[in-house]
């Protein structure tokens, strides 16, 4: 892909990983807030039909991802940002498995007693969606070495 | 054209706080996150809305799902806020940047679909029930909306690859040679 004859293939890999971003986390982002109490007349339950999206978007990221790392593996693997960025990403997923199981089952309406629970995964799955954006920008400014052979970047 | 580029552009470089801010060694890796917070935040709840508009979840009423629009105008508003300090900080490198006006372009036609559709469609998706198939025209405005913000977000990524050589208006003839004429 670096060496690819198509200037287009790295731009395209990159606008697939952020339309990827935009339906998983995006969609998340609308139930945390969901659960959080924004928009109540929308039934919680009713976030499942979105789920088959969500995982969509995640499969479209991790192909692009894995492809994105193929390209500059030394860039991304030497750079204690990207596993920050993969520990945020893994505890989002893993909030959103127990909120699906608990929460996005028909007939199931957020009770007083679960959403006291649920809201706090809600803002712990804000906090990481927002803290794996923010480290994936970082990730351009904070590497120290582009290539295995290359001078680290000061 | 031109004048009016080199006008945007002088206008965009007087405010100069901003190119101090985005100049520091954080400022512009602190503006872009929020700008692809603002990012998600807008394509998350417009795809959802437009994917229900297309007939995703019809069970669930339209009108309920109108309630996800604010975030998507709150993500929009963070990101015009967020762009505009781009621009301020290096506008030759937007307004002369094929991407960039092709994002513009995107974005415009997003607006008037927008306006296509609160004019025109709304009053159609509202007194839809539950369930029911949505007329072809509901379902247009939904597919060209998720075009259109596909559109933007990849002429926004390619933003990189077209970026002009830097531009300075104050020296008239290098400035036609690289900027105008390349």
């Amino acid at each position: 892909m670096r060496e690819s004859t198509s200037i287009f293939a790295f731009p395209i890999v990159l606008s697939l990983h952020t339309i990827g971003l935009g339906l998983i986390a995006g969609l998340n982002v609308a139930l945390n807030l969901r659960i959080l109490g924004v928009a109540p007349r929308i039934p919680a339950a009713d976030f499942r039909f979105f789920l088959p999206l969500m995982r969509c978007g995640l499969w479209v990221n991790v192909t692009s991802g894995l492809a994105l790392l193929a390209a500059y593996p030394t860039k991304a693997l030497t750079n204690p940002v990207f596993y920050l960025k993969l520990g945020f990403i893994v505890v989002a997923l893993v909030i959103l498995k127990v909120v699906r199981r608990h929460l996005l089952i028909e007939g199931v309406s957020l009770t007083v007693s679960m959403s006291n629970k649920a809201r706090i995964l809600a803002t712990a799955s804000l906090l990481c969606w927002t803290g794996a954006i923010i480290a994936g920008r970082l990730l351009a400014y904070t590497y120290t070495r582009l290539m295995v052979d290359s001078v680290p970047r000061p | 054209m031109v004048n009016f580029q080199l006008w945007l552009e002088r206008t965009l470089l007087s405010v100069e706080w901003v190119a101090r801010f985005m100049r520091t060694e954080w400022g512009w890796p602190i503006v872009e996150s929020v700008h692809f917070i603002g990012l998600t935040l807008l394509f998350g709840a417009i795809a959802a809305w437009d994917l229900r508009l297309l007939g995703m979840a019809k069970r669930v009423p339209i009108a309920a799902f109108h309630r996800l629009v604010p975030f998507a105008v709150l993500g929009f508003a963070i990101n015009a806020l967020s762009g505009s300090m781009f621009l301020m900080t290096e506008p030759d490198q937007y307004l002369y940047n094929p991407a960039f006006h092709f994002k513009l372009l995107f974005m415009a036609l997003a607006g008037l679909n927008v306006m296509v559709f609160y004019v025109a469609v709304f009053r159609r998706v509202s007194g839809l029930a539950p369930g029911a198939d949505e007329p072809h025209s509901v379902k247009a405005v939904g597919a060209a909306s998720l075009i259109c913000w596909t559109g933007v977000i990849v002429c926004g990524r390619l933003l990189t690859w077209y970026r002009p050589d830097p531009c300075d208006p104050s020296e008239a003839i290098g400035f036609l040679a690289d900027c105008i004429l390349r």
